[in-house]
């Protein structure tokens, strides 16, 4: 009934059927190419340069990391068929496969992992991967397939982060003889699928590797079309322009999974929603900052945006992971928040004056989350100006210490250990957060060199708690991810969230 | 007695009929707008339109009033778009008349700068004036101010060059009028027609502008209620509430409509009596 | 002057017409060299932004060297980094250049078409159809329908090209999905590059599919983008047809036995003809902007996608080559469209 009232305000035939999607390209439907729309482009074809999480599965077709992840998130080999870390985490032994080879045809040696992970970094190239193997001092290469790390210090996560964001093995000889501006317009990775177009900002298309080392994906050609804006991307699943969609807004995704050719998923996965926020100039007053958080309702946020589905958090870490603490939540409660104001001289009527940025369309409902926080603080006595950036200028902004007091945002954390949270959301000498206040940071910074599991994972969860209480880190919800895809393709489901066109399969 | 008799045209009429009713709604919407603009209810989003209910035009992704947003949209969408247009028009025109009026250099040098500035796509330039001036309405109206004088100035320019060729000027400096005098009493009238068509014209131009500008988040404050942030935001909600497209929508087209009817006819009536009125 | 031979002359004019060009890029540079390098309300912050991108050394020099630096980077091509998108402007420009020339063209197409179609039925409206009468029965209910008529279509160039952008994807789009609403070809086919024109490089390269794939994609942009002026066309229609029935030579054509369609289509229409062209001279301008909407909400990869992109990434190098581009565009236009009126009106102008 309400659905014919819609239809009749729109003025369009009431009877008109959902035409098959295929019918729209006005060709039969390969059975071996897949088109997934996607919320956004990768910021150049060097993997190591940027950690954009939404540019990963995009990065993994071209690209292998040494160390994979299986669906449960577990390490489990990739270009490394071994590897050995030593008690005390200074050295970790590798031992790469010897049937691997670049899509230019060179084979896969130490030489290359020592140049992705050290010889690059040393050299002065302005990669994001300088700061996740900033331990690594040297890398001995005693053959073409056996190669040691050595660090500095105690580097227990270094295995994680073989597998984790930007790790990816790139062609030393390749890279030296092209330069890194060529290697960007032709790039050259170990991975399932090579390059075969791209219009920035527009589409990626992608061909199968023949002479892949891992198992061979059934799709032959993949098309990832750009869609930055979410309605567009649903329009597009929709219309059947792509078989596959991600972030949309949980009603829309809702609705297409009520049409009979497609399936919608809402998948917890572990990127966890928070704000980043500043420890000086609008926030420098903790009053204030406290006063932010409990100004917040997350129930709300997740029954209005996701429908309940995202866990509220109050920590930031994702319930059932190391790190988790089960007894302590930071509550929601305006009536102490207004106190907190007005003990700093802050009233609805004389606000405490914030900047805050957000992205909108990137994730689900980031937009309307952002402006709604806005709303509640307005009615505690906090006035915060939004404004929108995208996740390159998020980064720019962030490695200039320049983002505003408060910055939504949805940190990935592939690996689920506790040190990829807390550790670089809280660390000043890292360039991913905008807090720099060294008590927290010295902290922070000696978790990271503790050898010992039970002792690390005990550091990390009391400075969850400490973070919180002093207003360092706002956690809000845990990500959900929503997925429209056609009923008839499978793809492997990972905990983290990743979408691989190499596990899809028409069923 | 002249104003009824340009209401005898239906174009007129119908084109002050709209103005006039967003021009009220607008400046009244303080009084009559049901909740506060910006006021959201979480529990309350993406209610679709029911006309008897709290919400008539139904509540958007943040549980805002749709038509408490839609009438504060028309008081900005004005609020841009009648200074901007009265902006755009005293700058050019008065280039306009000085140029025509005095001729040689000056005429040059003013052709030259319309010249210059007409190479850019209107939009583009007001797009990048409006990045360079920081978001907000004051820098919106100077962006248009600053860029649509050229559409006043390149036609009035012509049609100034032939006035000032006629008798009656020429007779007027003979009497020994001044330059002003001249200007005021022999060439502005006879150009009237053709500037309140522009002025008009320009006026729903703004609209659209302020309205492209706000849809591309470019313009305002994310919490303001503007038309084009509203058609913006309206996409995603086509399916469960459509009023928060369709709205503004109609608003856009019903002022931008006003506009050009009022602006169309009143230039035919007013062009006709003067005719009339030389015979 | 009056010693030069005629072709002396033409040389004349066109180097003159040549320099008048030069002046006004001049005059555009400055004017983008000082919006954007001058104005920016946080000088801090652009200034910072520019980055890796070689323009930043030049920062520390005056204004005025900054600018004649600008300009030696300009002539020799470089148009600068993306400090965004990690590409030379230069290449990127490349690609959504022909992409919005080709929009604009296409759409241009469409307005005239359309207009030309509605301004006869407009006409046989209001002239009471021409079979017979002789063409000049204006009657009160002609006069009626065709003054409805022209309200309809001043409704309908009141709806700015962005919102028909929208009702299309909903109806076309969606509601009906027939017709693809993202980029320019589907995405099984590729791309050939030429000359960037995507219909044109897709013929050469005799790929049919991919021409009509792209042609299939070309067609919602381009009729959002054009049917908001296609009532101007009609109206410049209507007014040169009117014109041209009151002239002599169309009583003589008559007066030869010529039926009306043949006097209509051979003398009436050709008249129209130069002051659609004027038309389209005005309008380059207000089409490209409408353009850039269009192209964003259709996500088609043009100039004005990769302009609003730039400005909110704050990408100062690809935002002053885009703004360069579209002034070079509507100069090139300009040329042009002055160039086909010289040749379809050989009598000269009166200056």
């Amino acid at each position: 009934m309400a659905d014919l009232s819609r239809r009749a305000l729109l003025g369009v035939l009431v009877a008109v059927p959902h035409s098959a999607p295929s019918a729209v390209q006005g060709y039969p439907k390969a059975r071996d190419a897949v088109t997934i729309g996607w919320p956004g482009d990768v910021a150049g074809w060097d993997p190591n340069r940027r950690f954009v999480p939404d540019a990963q599965p995009i990065y993994k077709m071209l690209y292998d990391q040494p160390l994979d992840q299986d669906p449960r998130l577990n390490l489990v080999p990739g270009l490394a068929k071994a590897w050995q870390l030593a008690p005390d985490a200074r050295s970790l032994e590798v031992e790469l496969r010897d049937d691997v080879t670049f899509h230019d045809g060179t084979k896969l040696t130490s030489a290359d992992f020592r140049w992705t992970f050290h010889e690059r970094i040393a050299a002065g190239h302005e990669v994001d991967t300088a700061r996740s193997w900033r331990k690594v001092v040297d890398i001995e290469t005693p053959s073409a397939t056996r190669a040691i790390m050595r660090f500095g210090s105690p580097a227990p996560t270094a295995p994680a982060w073989l597998a984790f964001l930007g790790s990816f093995v790139v062609p030393k000889h390749y890279m030296q003889k092209v330069g890194l501006a060529a290697f960007g317009a032709h790039p050259v990775g170990t991975g399932p699928y090579r390059l075969a177009e791209h219009q920035p900002g527009t589409r990626i298309v992608l061909e199968r590797n023949d002479a892949y080392w891992g198992p061979k994906p059934t799709m032959r050609r993949v098309t990832v079309q750009i869609i930055n804006n979410p309605s567009a991307r649903a329009a597009a699943i929709e219309s059947g322009n792509v078989d596959l969609t991600v972030a949309m807004p949980v009603r829309e995704t809702a609705r297409l999974g009520h049409i009979a050719t497609l399936e919608a998923e809402l998948n917890p996965i572990t990127r966890i929603i928070l704000l980043q926020v500043r420890d000086d100039a609008g926030f420098a007053d903790r009053n204030i900052r406290l006063a932010a958080h409990h100004a917040i309702d997350k129930q709300a946020l997740s029954q209005a945006f996701y429908g309940n589905a995202a866990v509220p958090l109050s920590v930031p870490v994702i319930p059932g992971s190391p790190g988790f603490l089960d007894d302590f939540t930071f509550p929601h409660d305006p009536d102490m928040a207004r106190e907190l104001l007005s003990r700093s001289g802050y009233s609805p009527a004389q606000p405490a004056r914030i900047r805050m940025a957000t992205t909108r369309g990137q994730f689900p409902a980031d937009y309307d989350i952002a402006r709604a926080i806005v709303g509640m603080w307005k009615t505690v006595g906090i006035e915060a100006a939004l404004e929108v950036l995208d996740y390159a200028r998020y980064f720019e902004l962030n490695r200039a210490g320049r983002l505003p007091e408060a910055t939504l945002y949805s940190f990935d954390n592939a690996i689920g250990d506790p040190e990829a949270y807390a550790g670089y959301l809280l660390a000043p000498h890292q360039p991913y957060s905008p807090w720099k206040d060294t008590a927290l940071g010295e902290k922070v910074r000696g978790l990271f060199d503790v050898p010992g599991e039970a002792e690390r994972i005990a550091g990390w969860r009391a400075l969850n708690r400490e973070a919180v209480e002093i207003g360092a880190c706002m956690p809000l919800l845990r990500s959900v991810q929503t997925l429209v895809r056609r009923k008839d393709l499978a793809y492997r489901r990972f905990g983290n969230g990743w979408v691989l066109p190499q596990t899809m399969d028409w069923i | 007695m002249t104003v009824l008799r340009w209401l005898r045209s239906g174009r007129v009429l119908a084109g002050l009929l709209a103005v006039a009713l967003v021009l009220a709604l607008a400046v009244l919407a303080p009084a009559i707008a049901p909740h506060d603009p910006e006021a959201q209810d979480l529990t309350m989003t993406l209610q679709p339109a029911h006309l008897g209910s709290a919400y008539p035009l139904g509540t958007d992704a943040l549980g805002r009033c749709v038509l408490s947003r839609l009438l504060f949209g028309a008081r900005l969408a004005l609020s841009v778009a009648i200074p901007g247009a009265l902006g755009a028009m005293l700058l050019g025109a008065a280039l306009a008349y000085a140029a025509g009026y005095l001729g040689g250099r000056t005429d040059r040098l003013i052709g030259r700068a319309v010249d210059a500035v007409t190479l850019f796509p209107p939009l583009i330039l007001i797009l990048i004036l409006v990045f360079a001036l920081g978001a907000g309405p004051t820098n919106l109206v100077l962006a248009i101010v600053l860029v649509d004088w050229t559409r006043f100035c390149r036609v009035l320019r012509h049609e100034v060059r032939v006035v000032v060729q006629r008798d009656h000027v020429a007779a007027a400096r003979l009497l020994g009028f001044s330059h002003i005098r001249t200007l005021a009493i022999e060439v502005v009238p006879a150009t009237l027609p053709l500037l309140v068509t522009l002025l008009a014209l320009e006026m729903g131009i703004a609209v659209v502008v302020e309205a492209i500008v706000s849809f591309l988040g470019l313009g305002v404050q994310p919490d303001q209620a503007a038309w084009g942030q509203m058609i913006a935001d309206g996409r995603t909600a086509l399916h469960q509430a459509p009023a928060n497209l369709l709205a503004p929508a109609a608003a856009i087209l019903v002022t931008v409509a006003g506009f050009n009817l009022l602006g169309d006819g009143l230039g035919r009536k007013l062009a006709a009596r003067l005719v009339e009125d030389r015979a | 002057m009056a010693r030069l031979a005629p072709c002396g002359r033409r040389l004349l004019a066109i180097a003159q017409r040549l320099l008048a060009i030069a002046q006004r890029l001049l005059t555009v540079l400055l004017l983008l060299f000082i919006v954007l390098r001058v104005l920016p309300a946080d000088p801090a912050a652009p200034a910072a932004e520019i980055g890796a991108t070689r323009q930043q050394t030049s920062l520390d020099e005056a204004l005025p060297m900054q600018f004649a630096i600008w300009l030696g980077w300009l002539v020799q091509g470089d148009l600068g980094h993306s400090s965004h998108l990690d590409r030379p402007v230069a290449g990127l420009l490349a690609e959504a250049l022909p992409a919005t020339v080709e929009l604009a063209i296409l759409a241009s197409s469409v307005a005239v078409l359309l207009g030309v179609a509605g301004g006869l039925v407009l006409f046989a409206l209001q002239w009471g159809g021409w079979q017979g009468t002789g063409g000049r029965g204006t009657g009160r209910r002609g006069e009626t329908r065709a003054a409805l008529a022209e309200t309809g279509t001043m409704l309908l160039m009141s709806i700015p090209a962005f919102l028909w952008a929208l009702l299309f994807i909903l109806v076309f789009g969606v509601l009906l999905a027939a017709m693809p609403f993202t980029g320019r070809l589907d995405p099984g086919l590729s791309h050939p590059f030429i000359t960037g024109f995507l219909l044109l490089d897709t013929l050469l390269v005799g790929d049919p599919r991919a021409f009509l794939s792209a042609a299939r994609h070309m067609v919602l942009p381009a009729v959002a983008l054009g049917i908001g002026f296609a009532p101007l066309v009609m109206r410049v229609l209507r007014a040169s047809l009117i014109e041209a029935y009151q002239a002599d030579y169309i009583l003589q054509a008559r007066l030869r036995g010529l039926s009306e369609e043949q006097v209509l289509l051979r003398h009436a229409l050709g008249h129209a003809a130069l002051p659609t062209l004027g038309l389209l001279r005005a309008q380059c301008g207000l089409l490209l902007g409408a353009a850039v909407l269009v192209e964003v909400i259709f996500a088609y990869p043009g100039m004005g996608r990769l302009l609003v992109d730039a400005m909110r990434n704050t990408d100062l190098s690809v935002i002053q080559g885009v703004v360069l581009a579209y002034c070079a565009v509507v100069l090139s236009a300009n040329v042009l469209i002055d160039g086909l009126h010289l040749l379809l009106n050989p009598r000269p102008r009166a200056r």
